[in-house]
């Protein structure tokens, strides 16, 4: 099932990824509140990518008391010419997990489980906020442009857990 | 309010204070942000003629309005002072990601004044401002030390910029770092540090930066920017070697400053050129919100790290006749961690290796010779042994041993790494830059030598370039990089007025024309030229013997050339014509309301 991954090997550490997440989502560019982020040590230019594994992982989902993660059906499409990226051009379908915000209590259960800390509570709406793969166009994908870099991009997963109905 | 975040920081040192006030948006709409709202707010702050070092001279931390955003390489900080070491403006760039986490923390700009009585680290967690004492645990940490401890001690995602031991002892061309490997590294911000008692600012901001009403039409606009713009062969030569490419291109065109400044060709050049340094890349680093990524991380002879640049390559490496990379790499990473300007560092061990060998004076060091020139950055750092005299700088130390013509520096401030005598040029850019020595301001050495479109031996339509350079071709005039230093873009974007007006417009909400974009930076350039002249600025002037007639070189690709002195002081007055200056370099009454400079004399 599609998600967005970091390549630690490749990627500079330049955040433009959290940045585009941010503005994309938030209409502003706040990226303490973006759904990926990569972790850079300044000194050794050690890199550790942060992603929502999305129903590959699915922790959050099976940790909600709520049922406020929800399996959502999405088609992705990354955008530009990339012509080394794996889903260049490509139309992947697949399901995505996102928050209900309607049934979400922000009990936290769900922060406490996440194996890569890409979901946690929302600064101003207080409840979960996580990846949903920017309704099929991920900013984050988009917005590493440079050819010789290409860390962001699109997996597609086939170990996927079973989706409900 | 969009991009700006509309808010200053004051912080008090003597008083251990901090107040926020707004931003003066009057000076904003005029000169923008990064160096023009730097000067702009430097002109009220600092007393005429006051003494640089005094406590009530502020040190003020300056970010340009994209900061914080996804336009590629804007993220860049500026610094400014009245510099210690020079008497006159300096504004000095540092990339990392420091400005636009002061954009999420809620300030535009931090105005430090005062001196602090006891040692102290200041603290800005969005709108918390703390003063934490240095000591015993932070005073006398190495940068990347100092770096280490705040993220431990105040927030993992911590953001600082430092000074180290050398900023600690006020050395004069001590620097200010962040992300361990970014100085902002001229004119002696470190050394002000220190004398405030400032060791470190750390910062984390968890707000935003607003752009407009649809940040996704933004984004799909620099995505379009990015891609025609940014990451084009033009641009990408610097992800792929980056500065090093220059050694041997400078070297072979006689421009590489070799055993102070005696030959432009350095016969070593081929264990520091790109190609050495290209066996020992490890990875590619990016600033913040930069798609480019130029910093090239090294590993030799124990040390693991980002750079040497060519700046750093030529003064550090060719100057002091060094061409072993793994001697460099260590010089390199102990001024790293010391906290001193590598230019200036290079530049006073290759004097006082000059003045060594022609038996003036034994400071224990010889060009090429790797054990004590290894040891010169601590020493000088400390100020122990020979380093109190190497803390005086090339002008004061040349001076003292009675060999001033031996200094290669502009207004105190040790020259880079291009010879003149090699790229004529560049000796017009030396003189008239605004903060001394520095290749920053003017870059005609692009056409000159790089790009090879104009020819080097000349001074003949120069001053022109110096003044507006040829943007389109990717060199730099002095009023487009005072554009490009509003933004702040990196020069490694090879931006043009056209496409920064595609951004002004974004900045302004209305169509913005070329013409508008080159009046903010003559705008800029002139608001700096006042200042500097409120200051009794020295006569512009670079050392005799790279223009003199019986200065030229004996030696390598530029031997045998001379500007000669004639012909430079007349570039020099072409310059002040071209610009609306008077034979003096005093800018008309016309020339100030023609741009809408707000001050006057």
């Amino acid at each position: 099932m599609p998600h967005v991954m970091i390549s630690s090997k490749k990627c500079t550490g330049c955040h433009m990824c959290e940045l585009a997440c941010s503005a994309y989502h938030e209409n502003a560019y706040r990226p303490s509140v973006a759904r990926l982020y990569s972790e850079v040590n300044p000194t050794t230019g050690a890199i550790k990518g942060h992603t929502c594994l999305q129903t590959a992982c699915a922790k959050c989902q099976e940790a909600c008391p709520h049922d406020a993660i929800v399996t959502k059906e999405i088609t992705v499409r990354v955008k530009g010419d990339y012509p080394s990226k794996e889903k260049n051009g490509e139309v992947v379908k697949g399901y995505v997990l996102v928050v209900d915000e309607e049934k979400c209590t922000n009990c936290g259960e769900c922060y406490d489980v996440c194996p890569t800390n890409v979901i946690h509570e929302h600064p101003d709406r207080h409840v979960a906020f996580k990846c949903d793969l920017c309704d099929g166009e991920p900013q984050c994908i988009a917005f590493c442009q440079n050819p010789h870099v290409l860390a962001v991009d699109l997996k597609v997963d086939k170990k996927d857990k079973e989706l409900q109905a | 309010m969009d991009f700006y975040k509309g808010r200053v920081l004051r912080i008090d040192l003597s008083a251990g204070t901090s107040a926020v006030e707004p931003l003066n948006m009057e000076w904003a709409q005029k000169y923008v942000g990064g160096k023009g709202l730097l000067l702009r707010y430097m002109w009220e702050e600092i007393a005429p003629k006051s003494d640089p070092w005094a406590p009530e001279n502020p040190v003020i931390l300056m970010t340009g309005p994209f900061a914080g955003t996804n336009v590629s390489t804007a993220s860049r900080l500026v610094v400014g002072c009245k510099s210690p070491q020079t008497g006159i403006l300096n504004d000095s760039y540092v990339g990392g990601s420091f400005a636009p986490e002061m954009k999420f923390a809620g300030y535009d700009a931090i105005i430090i004044k005062g001196e602090s009585p006891q040692p102290v680290v200041v603290t800005i967690k969005d709108d918390v401002v703390s003063f934490v004492p240095a000591e015993p645990k932070y005073w006398g940490l190495s940068t990347s030390e100092i770096e280490e401890a705040l993220r431990r001690d105040f927030d993992p995602n911590a953001k600082t910029l430092s000074i180290g031991p050398a900023g600690e002892k006020q050395i004069l061309w001590a620097c200010l770092s962040t992300d361990q490997y970014h100085k902002a590294g001229r004119g002696g911000h470190g050394a002000l540090w220190g004398r405030k008692n400032l060791k470190a600012i750390a910062i984390r901001g968890t707000g935003s930066v607003t752009v407009g009403d649809d940040a996704k039409a933004f984004l799909d606009d620099l995505y379009r920017i990015h891609s025609e713009y940014v990451l084009t062969e033009d641009n990408l030569w610097a992800n792929e070697e980056g500065t090093p490419v220059l050694a041997q291109i400078m070297s072979d065109a006689g421009v590489m400053p070799t055993r102070n400044w005696s030959s432009g060709t350095f016969d070593g050049v081929e264990g520091i050129n790109s190609d050495s340094f290209v066996k020992i890349r490890t990875k590619n680093r990016a600033c913040y919100q930069c798609a480019i990524g130029c910093r090239q991380f090294h590993e030799a002879g124990g040390v693991a790290g980002e750079g040497p640049e060519y700046e750093t390559i030529a003064l550090c490496g060719g100057n002091c006749g060094i061409g072993d990379i793994e001697a460099l790499m260590k010089f390199n990473a102990e001024c790293d961690e010391l906290g001193l300007d590598t230019i200036s560092t290079g530049s006073v061990v290759g004097l006082a290796m000059d003045l060594t060998e022609k038996g003036v004076k034994d400071f224990g060091l010889r060009f090429g010779e790797v054990e004590g020139y290894l040891k010169a950055p601590a020493l000088l750092a400390r100020g122990e042994g020979i380093g109190a005299d190497l803390a005086l700088g090339a002008r004061a130390l040349a001076t003292k041993y009675g060999h001033p013509e031996l200094a290669m520096e502009v207004k105190n401030m040790e020259l880079p790494g291009y010879d003149p005598r090699g790229a004529f040029g560049m000796s017009i850019g030396y003189a008239t830059s605004d903060r001394g020595g520095c290749h920053m301001r003017a870059y005609p050495i692009a056409d000159e030598i790089v790009g090879g479109t104009l020819p080097p031996d000349t001074l003949e339509g120069k001053a022109q370039k110096v003044v507006w350079g040829n943007p389109a071709e990717g060199m730099i005039g002095e009023n487009f990089s005072a554009v490009k230093f509003t933004g702040i873009w990196c020069d490694f974007w090879a931006i043009t007025p056209e496409q920064v007006a595609q951004l002004f417009k974004h900045l302004w909400k209305r169509e913005v024309a070329e013409d508008d974009v080159w009046k903010v930076g003559e705008r800029v350039w002139n608001l700096g030229r006042l200042y500097n002249l409120r200051e009794d600025v020295e006569p512009d002037d670079i050392p005799k013997k790279l223009y003199a007639e019986d200065g030229a070189h004996t030696t390598g690709a530029s031997a045998g050339r001379s500007i000669g002195t004639e012909t430079f002081k007349n570039a020099l007055q072409e310059f002040y014509q071209i610009r609306g200056w008077d034979e003096n370099g005093v800018p008309s009454e016309a020339k100030l309301a023609e741009l809408g400079v707000d001050v006057r004399l």
